[in-house]
């Protein structure tokens, strides 16, 4: 079981010396009367890190806490997304429309091909009006 | 006199068909998006935002001042006939849905409505009186004070929404972070850019808002395999006179309290419903009934509700900080519109904010018609199934992105912010900080660089000048609180294991 409480920690602990590292290796500091670019990165990510430590330290006297993750549904909505977007890109908005909603549909209780048509071409339908009516340039058709 | 005059200055504004017609389309809107649950007021206005890139700049601000105290009413909706809340509604699930269990739906909702309107008619009156007053008052802040200012914001916030002040900083401190990216105002130098073209100007503040709150929320529900259940009880709206006379002086109630806890940083419609519940609690006449489905434990809550969204724009529009995440999301909003929000706003753009404070009354006069007579058609939305609701809202999204640059590229990043706020939502932290620190973090910089400079790398500026000081003081004194309040309650614990056998508090945890 992964325990939510020292989860937090650790991932806050990453994301601090990512931006922390960066901002101390890549940008001048200066000083505090004349601050440089990387000194308010490199504050406050030293901020968040004592943060982080805290946390890490403070999970091991309360009670762990089971984490939940579940990669289909996140995952399905990503690919949807990123198909939506590299499909309009590539060919047109109504395909990546068509794409996204039908592997987006996967992520539901239920799936229905007759429904994901239905949904698709409301849809491109909607887009269609967005283009024509609030004129919104929309790569469609 | 002045306030007279400058209230009908603005309902000069407000009342031409433009606005009327913004106005209107806004709660609509809103109240109809804030329906859906699990959508609140941060999401919703975060989804439809990008509607208002088109409109003039004060019909935009009146429509999302609409969108949102319309979600804030959609939202209660949700609560009391299905206690399905979001944080803005969720002391209406105590009594409103106890109510509907009584089979008291229709006189649930009216008391919400007619609630509402009271709250949001005396905050009215309050943003009248103080907004001018305290905007004089911000022309004393120098860039410490702004500092002090946004950090005490920070600190509310995080213990309010969240109720663990090392979460919510360390959500505050992801976001300015996150608003870190792109190019360094002062050097002209780029920062965490990977020499990506589309982040030199930054991380689009829409990419946020719809990955974290959006994309986010439509993935907790598909998890949660939620099913809408259709509401189909019959409604009964109109109260009888003893009934409508209990609802006056709870609402009434509710109002001033709403309106004065809106005010206060980290305050906002959360924390005033439930300090108005609280007072119904102590000194209603029918507080006996309070918990079991009373029209106070509805009336009281509804009323601050609506009276803390509504001031809560007093320091947004008067001293240019918002004080909750709502309103760091609307003064983004002021800020793609042109207009920056702090004490020069009510003189150089008079009619913009008159305007805005006249619609919030006719706001309130269309949501009383929206929903009090129309509320039996709006529960139709809950017909919806969640099959067919989420892909429409993954497209709007989308739609939303792309329409800030016509960057189709611009969905990627969102698409990794939906991930970001899947994964907060998995660690048990609240994204709604990290959009407060995302928003104030290049204006909290930026007053720390003039501070530092003005007194040439000391930090004793934080603490000399009265107002920063002052400010300061209180952020020390709540930080030593919640120490004392942590090690009290870790030495309890494990004084209370001693006496059950000499396990420390840990220990009992691994043997569990």
């Amino acid at each position: 079981m992964t325990d939510q409480n020292l989860a937090r920690g650790v991932f806050l602990a990453a994301v601090s010396l990512a931006f922390g590292l960066g901002a101390y290796m890549h940008y001048p500091l200066g000083t505090f009367n004349r601050a440089g670019p990387g000194l308010f990165p490199l504050m406050v990510s030293s901020l968040l890190l004592v943060i982080a430590l805290a946390m890490i330290v403070r999970s091991r006297f309360v009670a762990p806490i089971a984490m939940h993750f579940s990669v289909k549904n996140i995952g399905l909505l990503m690919v949807a997304l990123c198909g939506f977007a590299t499909l309009s890109k590539l060919l047109d908005m109504a395909v990546g429309i068509t794409f996204m909603v039908f592997v987006a549909g996967f992520a539901a209780t239920s799936y229905s091909f007759k429904r994901n048509c239905i949904i698709s071409a409301s849809l491109i339908a909607v887009a269609f009006g967005f283009q024509h009516l609030l004129g919104l340039n929309l790569p469609l058709f | 006199m002045d306030i007279l005059h400058n209230l009908a200055f603005g309902f000069g504004q407000a009342l031409t068909f433009q606005n009327l017609m913004y106005c209107a389309i806004g709660c609509t809107v809103g109240t109809l998006v804030g329906l859906l649950p699990g959508l609140g007021p941060l999401a919703t206005i975060s989804l439809l935002l990008p509607l208002t890139y088109s409109i003039p700049t004060g019909g935009a601000l009146i429509m999302l001042a609409g969108i949102y105290y319309g979600a804030q009413y959609g939202d209660s909706v949700s609560a009391i006939t299905m206690k399905i809340p979001h944080a803005s509604s969720i002391v209406a699930c105590i009594d409103g849905y106890a109510m509907t269990l009584k089979g008291k739906t229709g006189l649930a909702l009216f008391t919400a409505g007619v609630s509402s309107f009271i709250g949001g008619t005396v905050s009215i009156i309050v943003i009248s009186c103080l907004a001018p007053a305290l905007g004089e008052v911000a022309l004393l802040f120098g860039p410490a004070d702004y500092c002090a200012l946004m950090l005490v914001g920070f600190v509310c916030v995080s213990f309010v929404t969240t109720g663990s002040l090392l979460n919510g900083l360390a959500m505050c401190l992801i976001g300015v972070l996150l608003g870190q990216v792109g190019t360094d105002v002062t050097s002209g130098m780029p920062r965490y850019t990977f020499d990506l073209p589309s982040l030199a100007d930054g991380v689009g503040l829409v990419s946020v808002a719809l990955g974290c709150f959006g994309i986010a929320e439509i993935t907790k529900n598909l998890d949660e395999k939620q099913q809408r259940t259709p509401f189909n009880g019959a409604i009964k709206l109109m109260p009888t006179w003893p009934e409508f006379k209990r609802i006056i002086p709870s609402a009434l109630r509710g109002s001033i309290v709403g309106s004065a806890l809106g005010i206060l940083p980290g305050g906002g419609p959360v924390i005033a419903q439930f300090a108005a519940y609280a007072l119904d609690k102590k000194v209603s006449k029918y507080r006996h009934e309070i918990g079991d489905g009373a029209i106070e434990g509805v009336a009281g809550q509804a009323a601050a509700d609506e009276a803390a969204a509504r001031t809560s724009f007093i320091p947004l529009m008067s001293i240019g900080i918002p004080e909750n995440p709502v309103m760091a999301l609307m003064m983004a909003a002021f800020i793609i519109k042109g207009i920056q929000p702090g004490p020069n706003m009510i003189t150089e753009h008079a009619d913009l904010f008159w305007g805005l404070v006249a619609s919030m009354w006719i706001g309130n006069c269309f949501l009383l018609v929206l929903n009090v007579p129309l509320v039996r058609y709006w529960l139709s939305v809950f017909k919806i199934p969640y099959y067919a609701l989420f892909p429409a809202i993954l497209f709007f999204c989308c739609i939303g992105t792309y329409s800030v640059n016509n960057n189709l590229d611009d969905i990627f990043i969102t698409s990794a912010f939906g991930l970001g706020g899947y994964v907060f939502m998995r660690l048990g932290m609240d994204a709604a900080p990290l959009m407060l620190g995302f928003i104030l973090g290049p204006m909290l910089e930026e007053n720390f660089r003039r501070a530092m400079l003005i007194s040439r790398g000391h930090f004793g500026v934080f603490v000399e000048r009265p107002i920063s000081g002052t400010l300061i003081g209180l952020i020390a004194a709540f930080i030593v609180w919640q120490l004392v309040v942590f090690f009290r309650s870790s030495g309890g614990g494990k004084q209370a294991a001693a006496e059950t056998g000499g396990h420390g508090p840990a220990e009992e945890i691994k043997t569990a």
